[in-house]
């Protein structure tokens, strides 16, 4: 493909996306700046100061803080809970549209999944907290990933569904036709037509499970506390930590950074496939 | 074998014995000692005190050979965390530190196993602060009262609210420390030097307000209920001494404080204090662990803490934000006794000052006394010793969070002008009142302020 | 019957089984102890919970929750602002992004960042931000003269002083699904209109818009879902003040359900805010799908 002229349009679009950029990052940039300031600097504003690492080693090596062991919890995690709910979202997504169940039940079951997940989390955590205790599961990484499982599948199912009904049913017809099965229907037809959905869907459920707060704090003690938990022990109730929330936060952004730049590489090919398909 | 022999023998073992209760009734309890028990977890939430119990459980663990599990949780975090353990069926934590607002929850929902049940031997050593009686529960009664209540809990951190002040500023202006509420007001003004200074900075946002006017409220002479020790709720939240209080209070905001009305958290009044902004705060002792570290205070070696002014009547009173350490019943009885122990161990005189010097705040104000408070970096010891005598828990009933939330709501209104002083009393009365009547209290309501 | 895998009797219930199993285990309790809370009233009694039947009382009781009704306006007006505001900024800006051939990759990792970082640092550095005394937004405003405001503490500012937190927040959620929706569109309808010599606005109206209206309801959707359950800005910022500015159910209910302790109560306002949620989501999907049929 040419490069496209250089219009007045095309200045005017690239101006308008700077000008966001900057705005968004920002707030960002503050917040990165934040991890490097005393927490003094900090609050009186200091647009021009000298980097301190203490935060970070406040939160790395403290006697107090677990960071690493966090960090590698919201890991642990985050990776399971996204691929379950990959998985089982991407068929619950193909089945739902595609295997003609009637529309009532379709319909039902898309809308329980809204309505759930329309539920303040607060509302549910004590019921859930008394059902994973009976079975022993408090306090341990399965059941922590089951939980996000549970609150990520309404919007993978939603999301994928999107993607799957996008999918021309000649191609599917024409594989079964040919003898395909419906294993190989689904691995080498449907998810790969379905990438970019399916990688927008893997890094928004990833930063969920990442930054889920509420049910964490009450599935989880000390051996299996995730990251938001520990970053939320930085805001005290007389005192909030702010640099060290920072330094926790910059940190913690480094997997779903990852997570995005390999979604992208991902789609990239995915969309230089289709073309050539 | 001489019949006389034996005789001698019982009578030696009787008059020891009897030598032995002799002593105990007049010495009290035998001291403490090194008992092994059961490894126990505790509840405790991340606070800038934590790491100061951390040190003391590491020495506990060391001098006694017992184990003790922190469960550290963040703050919000920590009532789910103590909720959750004490209404399974077995619960996870066998200590749990809970703050005093929430504590009144486990009371009155019969979580919690009376220290005195386990032992009855059990008592709290004199030099410990009893907080408005806040560790003693009349289950019958369903308030504080320590005759006719049982002890639940011992104070785990001392936290009640001092005055803080720029001493720096005090001596380059000549003040001297306030007696009454209106010398304060006096100092405030004088140093009021906005924007770059502010008198004094009020915590008064939705969340604090009614935090920030317990001192005031009952210095006065108001309160809010007439006489809870008695389970008399009839609300006096909107008597005479109240709305005094209040106007008193706005007054101060108006003339030596902060332009920022009705939004500013504890937290935020404690960062002005620590930014240099404010002159004085009204604040909980555990904002200390920043205002001498350079690293989060430019006023380093320039604060001092002192004890709230009287009111026109000459009371005083500081309001208590201590949290306390509670038993649950849904554990079994060894680990009770194990945490037990622990809190036998924790509430003595040399725990409580190395407690202090580990960076903690002492529950204890013979702590006060020792050689610690001479120290430039423990000058706040007598002041904290003084108000934790006067400390004032305002919500002594199982319903607090509901009243709490009601008043907050209602003086912020009031602060930020979205309704007047007194009809903001009235609706916080009627409000209070119609919560009481509805869970059986004995209550009525004062006629409402013209 | 057309040819295809739904013959395929194994698979059609294995591919649904997954999900459903999830639902049928996790989802259910939760939802049935709610309604059941709503109708009773729960008080723990010597370490048990005693449950006293009280029928429709908990939800005849609403409207007289002062904090409730507010906080019903003040969602629908945070609602409604931020979530318009971040449904045309992302879709703006995925378009643009979409089209942009140079720094792509840097755009689209620039724009997800805000979501990438955890609500409670957003609150409590944006609440840094907006401080009245040393706050970045008013240095910059006193660099050029304008005098400093108190953003979180007037009744005027403080609700759209959250709404751009939000914004901020939750765009990228926008922008990221809305670009791989339109990096999904089939290419060749757009080849054949440049050939035709269609101007960037037909395009637009008459060929993208219409092809990303699923995933643009479907975002719509799961964002005002969110949206009716913002919780940690309002916490940090505000916590409902000044007054009841601030005020969002989700607040309200955190309030009544787990800080007061009012579980039934909590539970039946919780349920009401769901259900009138699920009506206007029927509502909108069942216009939708009538539009789509007629097209």
């Amino acid at each position: 493909m040419s490069r496209p002229r250089l219009t007045a349009a095309r200045v005017a679009m690239h101006a308008v996306l700077l000008a966001a950029a900057a705005a968004f990052l920002f707030p960002f940039a503050w917040i990165a700046l934040a991890a490097f300031k005393t927490q003094i600097a900090l609050l009186v504003g200091q647009i021009l100061f000298t980097p301190v690492l203490s935060n970070f080693e406040e939160l790395l090596f403290s006697k107090t803080s677990r960071f690493l062991e966090n960090f590698g919890n919201s890991l642990i995690v985050g990776g399971c809970s996204t691929a379950l709910v990959l998985a089982a979202g991407s068929l619950a997504a193909y089945s739902l549209h595609r295997m003609r169940w009637p529309a009532g039940f379709t319909h039902a079951l898309l809308l329980w999944a809204a309505i759930f997940h329309m539920l303040p989390p607060i509302t549910m955590v004590g019921a859930w907290f008394f059902m994973f205790r009976t079975v022993g599961l408090d306090n341990t990484y399965l059941g922590l990933i089951l939980a996000h499982v549970t609150l990520n599948l309404p919007l993978a199912i939603w999301l994928l569904s999107v993607s799957v009904r996008e999918i021309p049913r000649e191609i599917e017809e024409a594989a079964w036709v040919d003898g395909a099965s419906t294993p190989v229907i689904i691995s080498r037809i449907i998810l790969p037509l379905i990438r970019p959905g399916l990688t927008a869907a893997a890094i928004l459920v990833f930063i969920f499970s990442w930054n889920e707060f509420t049910v964490a704090v009450n599935l989880t003690q000390n051996e299996t506390q995730t990251v938001p938990v520990a970053i939320a022990k930085f805001a005290q109730e007389h005192e909030v930590k702010y640099t060290a929330m920072a330094a926790g936060s910059t940190l913690s952004l480094i997997p779903a950074l990852l997570l995005l730049l390999l979604g992208q590489r991902f789609i990239v090919r995915g969309l230089v496939a289709g073309a050539i398909k | 074998m001489r019949r006389g022999g034996a005789f001698t023998g019982y009578l030696r073992s009787a008059l020891v014995a009897v030598g032995v209760l002799a002593a105990l009734i007049v010495d009290g309890p035998p001291a403490w000692a090194a008992v092994k028990v059961e490894p126990i977890a505790v509840n405790i939430n991340q606070s800038p005190w934590f790491d100061g119990f951390r040190k003391l459980v590491e020495l506990y663990e060391k001098d006694t050979g017992n184990a003790v599990k922190l469960n550290v949780n963040p703050y919000l975090g920590s009532l789910e965390a103590s909720r959750n353990s004490v209404r399974a069926n077995e619960g996870f934590a066998h200590l749990l530190v809970v703050d005093n607002n929430w504590v009144v929850e486990f009371y009155a929902g019969g979580f919690l196993t009376p220290l005195t049940d386990l032992d009855p031997r059990f008592a709290l050593e004199d030099g410990v602060n009893t907080y408005d009686d806040t560790i003693f529960w009349d289950g019958q009664a369903r308030t504080f009262n320590r005759k006719t209540g049982k002890l639940l809990g011992v104070p785990i951190n001392g936290n009640v609210e001092v005055v803080f002040y720029r001493e720096d500023l005090y001596k380059e202006k000549g003040l001297k420390v306030p007696d009454t509420w209106d010398e304060l007001m006096a100092n405030a003004k004088a140093l009021h030097d906005p924007p770059r200074r502010y008198g004094i900075v009020h915590y008064d946002d939705r969340n604090f307000v009614a935090s920030n006017f317990v001192a005031y409220n009952f210095s006065f002479g108001g309160g809010i209920f007439r006489s809870p020790e008695t389970a008399d709720f009839t609300v006096t939240i909107n008597g005479p001494n109240t709305l005094r209080a209040f106007e008193f209070y706005r007054e101060l905001g108006r003339a030596a404080g902060h332009p920022s009305v009705g939004s500013i958290s504890q937290g935020q009044a404690i960062e002005a204090l620590v930014t240099g902004k404010a002159a004085h705060i009204v604040a909980v002792i555990a904002a200390w662990g920043q205002v001498d570290d350079p690293n989060k205070s430019v006023v380093v070696d320039k604060v001092n803490a002192a004890l709230i002014p009287k009111g026109p009547t000459g009371i005083r009173a500081s309001r208590a934000g201590h949290w306390i350490g509670v038993i649950p019943r849904n554990v079994p009885e060894a680990k009770k006794r194990a945490a037990l122990e622990f809190l036998r161990w924790f509430q003595q005189r040399e725990i409580q000052v190395k407690y202090t010097d580990f960076g903690a705040v002492p529950v204890r104000w013979d702590v006060a006394q020792s050689d610690l408070a001479k120290q430039r970096k423990f000058r706040f010891l007598p002041a904290l010793a003084e108000n934790s005598k006067i400390a004032k828990m305002p919500f002594p009933l199982a319903e607090a969070r509901q009243v709490t939330e009601i008043l907050n709501l209602r003086l912020n209104e009031a602060i930020t002008g979205a309704q007047s002083s007194k009809s903001a009393l009235n609706t916080s009365a009627s409000e209070i009142h119609e919560v009481l009547r509805n869970a059986g209290y004995k209550t009525g309501k004062l006629p409402d302020l013209k | 019957m057309q040819p295809g895998p739904a013959e395929d009797r194994f698979w059609r219930y294995a591919t649904i089984a997954p999900a459903l199993l999830v639902f049928l285990v996790f989802t259910v309790l939760p939802i049935a102890n709610l309604v059941a809370l709503s109708l009773h009233d729960v008080k723990w009694i010597e370490g048990r919970a005693r449950w006293t039947p009280v029928g429709l009382r908990h939800y005849l009781a609403l409207p007289a929750d002062g904090t409730y009704l507010a906080g019903v306006r003040n969602t629908l007006v945070f609602a409604v602002t931020a979530v318009s505001s971040q449904m045309l900024l992302g879709f703006m800006l995925a378009l643009f992004t979409s089209k942009a051939v140079r720094g792509r990759l840097f755009y689209r990792t620039v724009f997800i960042i805000p979501i990438l970082i955890p609500g409670i640092v957003i609150g409590a550095i944006w609440k840094l931000m907006y401080n009245f005394d040393f706050g970045v937004i008013n240095q910059a405003l006193g660099a050029v003269g304008i005098p400093p405001q108190d953003w979180l503490g007037t009744q005027t500012w403080a609700l759209p002083a959250v709404v751009v937190v939000d914004v901020w927040h939750w765009t990228p959620f926008c922008f990221l699904l809305l670009l791989a929706g339109l990096e999904s569109l089939p290419q060749d309808i757009y080849e054949s209109a440049r050939v035709d010599g269609t101007s960037a606005w037909q395009e637009l109206r008459c060929i993208t818009l219409p092809l990303m209206v699923p995933t643009l309801l479907v975002t719509l959707l799961f964002r005002l879902i969110v949206a009716f359950k913002v919780f940690d800005e309002v916490f940090l910022l505000t916590s409902g003040g000044p007054g009841k500015a601030t005020e969002v159910i989700s607040f309200t209910i955190y309030r009544r359900f787990f800080t007061e302790g009012r579980e039934g109560f909590g539970a039946a306002m919780s349920l009401v805010t769901i259900f009138a949620i699920a009506l206007v989501t029927i509502l909108v999907l069942a216009a939708a799908r009538r539009r789509e049929t007629h097209a």
